[in-house]
């Protein structure tokens, strides 16, 4: 019983969640600050000036979870917070949710100015994905 | 032909209830274009390569029983009265304008105009947008955005409980608080030492319907109340990475009511009001905190009589408390306190000088409340309010002369509601 639940927890963490963008996205590192702007909406454009689409997974997924917390820092409440004070007021618009992992790398790889978010597992095959793999500074 | 029927039905209905003249025209074609791209491509916003058009929407019915006051219907039976109902699109026109609409239905028995409404109809122009930086103009019917919750009032899901705090988010003077027709601006700015700055500026007014009118000053009333001039202004801020965000707001408004002919009972008269509010979010992982501070100076000039001049400050705060027990459940404890004349906290004067009793100079309440999420977008809720006090009962500006309405200090609510949206 304890081994299942070591086994369970060592699967779970042993990946990172790793940030993928579109090709067309100059960027190969963004800051913990830079990524919660852009998943805040608080950043919409690239620096070329290229507008960023957001894709992020349903909201209890937990890699939705894992990368709310991991990689921005965040709750995934706050996000939905701001989310929803933007799609229900008018002031702007939230990420874009996609059903499943495999759809959303699907959803980045073909959106210029797309970002979304994989599990770490798959770094080496990026390439063949047709995605790239942005390193995070904290 | 299905979808020329409805396409009609709304533009029919949101030209009526909402939009003079001179805005009609461009707001027709805003709510046509919007519709129509909403019924051409329905599921667009789930698999869409780019991020052009997106809609939303949400429906929530409950149940609300209130024992002791006619704050939902006059004769304190249970009530089916909580019916809400919204859909809103965004499309993207290019890389600097956006246009934005959300038209809403609802029914809260006594507490406001049942029917539909355009909630907000805009033109988003991004005027400057850097990592660090974004401005933006709204122009159209835009959104309050000025107090804690005043945005997401009338999205169930999106606030804390079913029932806001009425000192602030009054529902008798909801459609006036919720949003003006005029221009907005929002300005952010992002500093990776000191976090995250908003300031918002608004102006614009709203029309107020005959019913409101009723509802704010007296169904005695039988002239017309305007709203002259809304200036709003607000600053918020979020420390890097923390879990606190502060905010401060201001508001000076102006109205003027013009009696009629058949008015026996009100004068001309004018209403001016200045609002301050600061507030406080604090959220971890599983508590949140929230409170707002606030004071409202309402001067009155005429109106009761033609000489009458008056003007009194009236102060309050609320303090929120909610616990995430699990990923499904969340627990509410509210404090509610206010009163209308800090110079009359009991109401004596107010007994003394006029008909009405003491106890409508304030208005307590005390909220505990859950919501559990049946699915990710499924989410049922229920709350019991305990109120001392019947400031917040309309009409405010002339309570019913009627003794027997509204004849308890103390009041109680219950309420359920499930809620949807996508």
């Amino acid at each position: 019983m304890c081994l299942i639940v070591f086994l369970g927890c060592f699967n779970v963490s042993a990946f990172a969640v790793g940030v993928i963008v579109h090709l067309s996205v100059d960027e190969v590192t963004l800051t913990t600050a830079q990524l919660r702007r852009i998943y805040t909406m608080r950043q919409t454009q690239w620096l070329n000036g290229q507008r960023i689409t957001v894709f992020i997974l349903p909201r209890q997924h937990i890699l939705h979870t894992r990368f709310s917390k991991e990689n921005l820092q965040m709750f995934p409440y706050q996000l939905d917070r701001i989310w929803n004070k933007l799609t229900y007021s008018g002031l702007g618009v939230a990420p874009i949710v996609i059903n499943t992992p495999k759809d959303l790398i699907e959803a980045v790889k073909n959106t210029p100015g797309a970002i979304g978010y994989s599990e770490n597992i798959m770094d080496d095959n990026m390439d063949e994905k047709g995605v790239n793999f942005v390193k995070i500074q904290h | 032909m299905k979808k020329e029927l409805i396409l009609s039905k709304f533009n029919t209905k949101v030209v009526i209830i909402s939009m003079k003249k001179p805005m009609k025209k461009a707001m027709d074609f805003f709510l046509f274009r919007l519709i129509a791209a909403t019924f051409s491509l329905p599921a667009y916003h789930v698999c869409a390569a780019e991020q052009d058009f997106q809609f939303h929407g949400f429906a929530a019915q409950g149940l609300i029983d209130v024992n002791g006051s006619n704050f939902v219907n006059d004769d304190g039976s249970l009530s089916p009265k909580l019916t809400e109902f919204g859909i809103n699109g965004s499309y993207q026109l290019n890389d600097k304008l956006r246009l934005a609409g959300q038209v809403v239905y609802l029914n809260g028995g006594n507490r406001y105009a049942e029917g539909v409404r355009v909630d907000y109809a805009l033109l988003d122009w991004s005027v400057y947008d850097h990592q660090n930086w974004q401005a933006n103009i709204y122009l159209g019917r835009f959104k309050n955005n000025h107090w804690l919750y005043s945005s997401s009032r009338d999205i169930p899901f999106a606030r804390p409980s079913i029932i806001l705090p009425q000192s602030v988010y009054f529902d008798g003077f909801r459609d006036i608080a919720v949003g003006g027709d005029g221009v907005a601006i929002k300005i952010s700015h992002n500093n990776d030492t000191y976090g995250d700055f908003d300031f918002n500026f608004s102006y614009g007014t709203s029309s107020i319907s005959d019913k409101q009118t009723g509802i704010i000053l007296s169904e005695l009333a039988q002239g017309s109340l305007k709203q002259d001039k809304d200036i709003q202004a607000s600053f918020y801020w979020q420390p890097n990475f923390s879990s606190w965000r502060f905010g401060v707001s201001y508001l000076d408004s102006e109205f003027t009511y013009q009696a009629s002919d058949n008015d026996g009972l009100f004068f001309d008269g004018q209403f001016l009001t200045e609002f301050y509010t600061m507030n406080a979010l604090y959220e971890a992982e599983y508590w949140e905190f929230s409170g707002e501070i606030y004071q409202e100076s309402l001067a009155v000039k005429g109106f009761y009589q033609p000489s009458f001049s008056r003007r009194i400050i009236g102060q309050g705060a609320y303090l929120q408390s909610r616990y995430k027990v699990s990923e499904e459940l969340t627990l509410l404890a509210r404090y509610e306190h206010f009163y209308i004349n800090r110079d009359d906290k009991n109401g004596k004067l107010l007994e003394e000088e006029t008909h009405v009793s003491a106890y409508f100079a304030y208005h307590n309440d005390t909220t505990l409340g859950l919501s559990y999420d049946l699915l990710s977008n499924l989410q049922l809720r229920f709350e019991y309010h305990w109120f001392k006090g019947a400031a917040r009962l309309t009409p405010i500006m002339y309570p019913d002369p009627d003794p027997t309405v509204n004849d308890n200090k103390y009041w109680q609510l219950w309420a359920m509601q499930l809620m949807y949206w996508f």
